[in-house]
């Protein structure tokens, strides 16, 4: 019991670290890890154990891989022929760069494709003059909610696939319905908010016409070799059960095919600058944090409370997850939540035998975290990367200005993926 | 070291006039044969010395000229001087000593600090007087002697900094940072307050900074844009912002007791070609660039 009270303060201390930034996040995550062992809450080799390879693989073989598709300038060379194609009108741009948004983050993540869009977001808004703040909030919800699709697009996501038996294309088969329909809402949504109210004159609308995007495409070569890897890789995942190949395998093999092809020079360049190593010790820290708790019983205690509340019924308890996770993860960073979360689940799992019960609990915890990011300012690591750039750019986003569009997207989203479980699954 | 241990009463000379510079080096040289083991002696050695000449100006502004010559094989660094009454033109600057050095060719540490050395008496009013009313080189031997003229060991950034430096106000506006640097072909210059203390560095890089947003800036590369209109507009912001708004505040800075080698170390690993040098006050004390420093190293030029 004293364990389980000691483990709890190391898990709200690193967990109060975390969300409010108050010192780095890795090193917060990083001293509560090693915390747990220093206390004999845990012995080393328990908390290392829990550490989930999987994810941590797999998260580094999809960094080799965006590094490189990055250098082929593919995204970049797509917006650019959006703005074109949107004729420069801007409603046009904002509603196609919230698809490319959602359809790039669904494949590469949220967060790095935030990275690579919104500069360009704010590069378009600054030639037509109009404010960029619309576009770069719309375009991380894009990006949360494309996120939610698959098993590859959102870190909780991640965690969950690795952490559950469910494969590449049960998360698709499985999630990507409802984004789709949040995401047609969205667009009506986005048009309902701004049509009418951004005036572009002609000449700056020619502006955007006259860049020269195939200059893009420096190395066609590294494109298609690209392209074709990234191909492959979405194939395995898909045919995942039949390769008997874990996640991690997979990201990591067309990582390292990508790195073999590259130059010396680039590798060494991509192993310092574009690896984030500050999110995969942030995992390992996480990992051994929520171990803990584990160990020590008190997600034992929180399942049992869930499923008293819900009475162990499977309907009541999947809203529960649903909308608590929405809340949830609008408030706080929604990795650690999920890191949590997982366990509880798992708990549950030996609860509600019932085969295929548990089915709709999962998915309702990978989209209630994936889309309450979007509730606030600081739901999601998307977020608070968009409004940095903008930040830096001297446009400034309030956490009010971001959750008064965001919150409405969140409770939307959520609203649709709770009447998207019942008709489904009940 | 004393400079005096490397005076040879015999080999310094006291003369009305020089005919030409050829003659007085042709003497110089006779004399430094005649009393020292040099390797090559005579016309070659003669001739390395015009030819030294005509590659480097070796005067100075105080009046000094140090021609230098590196000798192959020659362990030691021998010199002769000559105090000239009436002053010789070398280009257009009067030299009214001439210090002519061998030494060996890869000591260039004694050297520099020889040259440091020199240039400290040329600068001495006094002292130079003394040594032009001196009878004979041994007098001038004793009055070096006596003022305990010292080589220094190592040679010190301060050195071979620029003192006399064009800096710019925090306050002052872009418009005259583009004027300054334009005009004085400068491509950085250090920002200091009324009294001197060092506030950081103002760069062409930073005033061309005001034109590019931080979001250009983390696009992958900008080959698709042909035009930019916030860089055209730079020149609209110039009577906006201030030179303390855009400056460089925190860069690496060097103590005017840095080595040369501290010096090219922190150059190559910053990819810094300027360098502001900053005294333990805070207080600017001068300027060094790599190209001073190089000058420094393969040519053994001292500013």
């Amino acid at each position: 019991m004293t364990l389980m009270v000691l483990a709890l303060i190391i898990f709200g201390l690193s967990y109060l670290f975390i969300i409010t930034e108050w010192i780095n996040k890795m090193l917060a995550a990083l001293i509560g890890g090693f915390a747990i062992i220093l206390t004999g809450i845990v012995a080393q080799d328990v908390a290392f154990s829990a550490i989930d390879w999987n994810v941590i693989f797999f998260l580094i073989g999809m960094m080799f891989v965006i590094s490189v598709l990055r250098q082929t300038g593919l995204f970049m060379y797509l917006a650019i022929k959006i703005a074109k194609i949107a004729k420069g009108k801007p409603l046009s741009i904002m509603i196609l760069m919230y698809l490319l948004t959602t359809v790039v983050s669904a494949f590469l993540g949220s967060v790095t494709t935030v990275m690579i869009l919104v500069p360009i977001g704010l590069l378009i808004a600054s030639e037509l003059k109009i404010t960029p703040v619309p576009f770069i909030i719309t375009m991380a919800i894009g990006s949360n909610a494309g996120g939610a699709a698959t098993m590859i697009g959102d870190p909780p996501n991640i965690l969950i696939g690795s952490a559950t038996d469910y494969s590449f294309i049960d998360f698709i088969v499985n999630l990507t319905p409802p984004v789709l329909v949040i995401t047609a809402a969205s667009v009506g949504l986005i048009w309902l908010m701004y049509k009418n109210k951004m005036k572009v004159s002609n000449e700056d609308k020619a502006k955007l016409m006259s860049y020269s995007e195939a200059n893009l495409i420096k190395d066609k070569r590294l494109l298609y070799v690209s392209l074709i890897i990234l191909g492959l890789m979405l194939a395995a995942f898909s045919v995942q059960h039949l390769l008997h190949l874990g996640t991690a395998t997979i990201a990591m093999t067309a990582g390292l095919v990508l790195m073999l092809l590259s130059d010396r020079k680039r590798v060494e360049h991509i192993l310092a600058n574009d690896i984030d190593w500050v999110t995969i010790f942030f995992f390992m820290g996480l990992f051994m944090i929520v171990k803990s708790l584990e160990e020590t019983g008190f997600i034992g205690k929180i399942a049992d409370g869930i499923m008293a509340a819900t009475k162990g019924d499977p309907r009541r308890t999947s809203m529960a997850v649903l909308w608590l996770s929405g809340i949830f993860s609008s408030i706080v960073d929604n990795v650690p939540f999920v890191a949590a979360m997982i366990p509880v689940l798992e708990q549950m799992e030996k609860v509600i035998t019932t085969p295929k019960a548990m089915d709709p609990i999962w998915w309702s915890l990978a989209l209630g975290t994936c889309l309450g990011g979007n509730g606030t300012l600081i739901g999601a690591s998307a977020n608070i990367v968009a409004v940095g750039i903008a930040t830096r750019s001297g446009y400034r986003i309030s956490f009010k200005e971001f959750t008064k569009i965001g919150f409405i997207f969140m409770i939307m989203a959520i609203a649709i993926s709770a009447g998207y479980v019942l008709l489904r699954y009940y | 070291m004393l400079l005096a241990s490397l005076l040879n009463p015999k080999t310094i000379l006291h003369l009305p006039k020089a005919e030409s510079k050829e003659k007085l080096y042709r003497d110089m040289v006779d004399l430094i044969c005649r009393k020292h083991q040099m390797p090559i002696c005579g016309d070659e050695l003669y001739e390395m010395v015009m030819e030294r000449e005509t590659q480097m100006p070796t005067a100075y502004r105080t009046g000094i000229a140090i021609p230098h010559i590196r000798v192959e094989g020659f362990k030691d660094t021998v010199l002769s001087m000559a105090f000239l009454e009436e002053p010789l033109d070398y280009n257009g600057t009067p030299i009214a000593w001439v210090c002519l050095v061998f030494s060996d060719k890869s000591s260039s540490n004694l050297y520099l600090n020889l040259v440091a050395a020199l240039l400290k008496i040329s600068k001495d009013e006094d002292m130079m007087k003394a040594l032009h009313e001196a009878h004979g080189g041994a007098q001038t031997v004793h009055i070096i002697k006596k003022e305990e003229i010292r080589i220094k060991q190592d040679i010190t950034i301060s050195d071979i900094m620029i003192t006399d430096v064009v800096t710019i106000k925090p306050d002052d506006l872009l418009s005259q940072l583009s004027e300054t640097l334009g005009k004085r072909s400068h491509s950085c210059l250090p920002v200091v307050d009324e009294s001197g203390k060092f506030l950081g560095e103002a760069s062409i890089l930073n005033l061309l900074k005001v034109g590019v947003p931080e979001y250009l800036m983390m696009l992958d590369n900008l080959s698709f844009l042909r035009a930019y209109e916030p860089l055209e507009k730079l020149f609209e912001m110039e009577d906006k912002l201030t030179v303390g708004e855009i400056m460089d505040k925190d860069c690496i800075t060097l103590r005017p007791d840095a080595s040369i080698p501290e010096a090219v170390f922190e150059m190559i690993q910053r990819g810094k070609r300027f360098f502001s040098v900053v005294d333990s006050d805070g207080k600017l004390a001068g300027v060094v660039t790599a190209m001073d420093v190089m000058m420094q190293i393969f040519m053994g030029v001292i500013k």
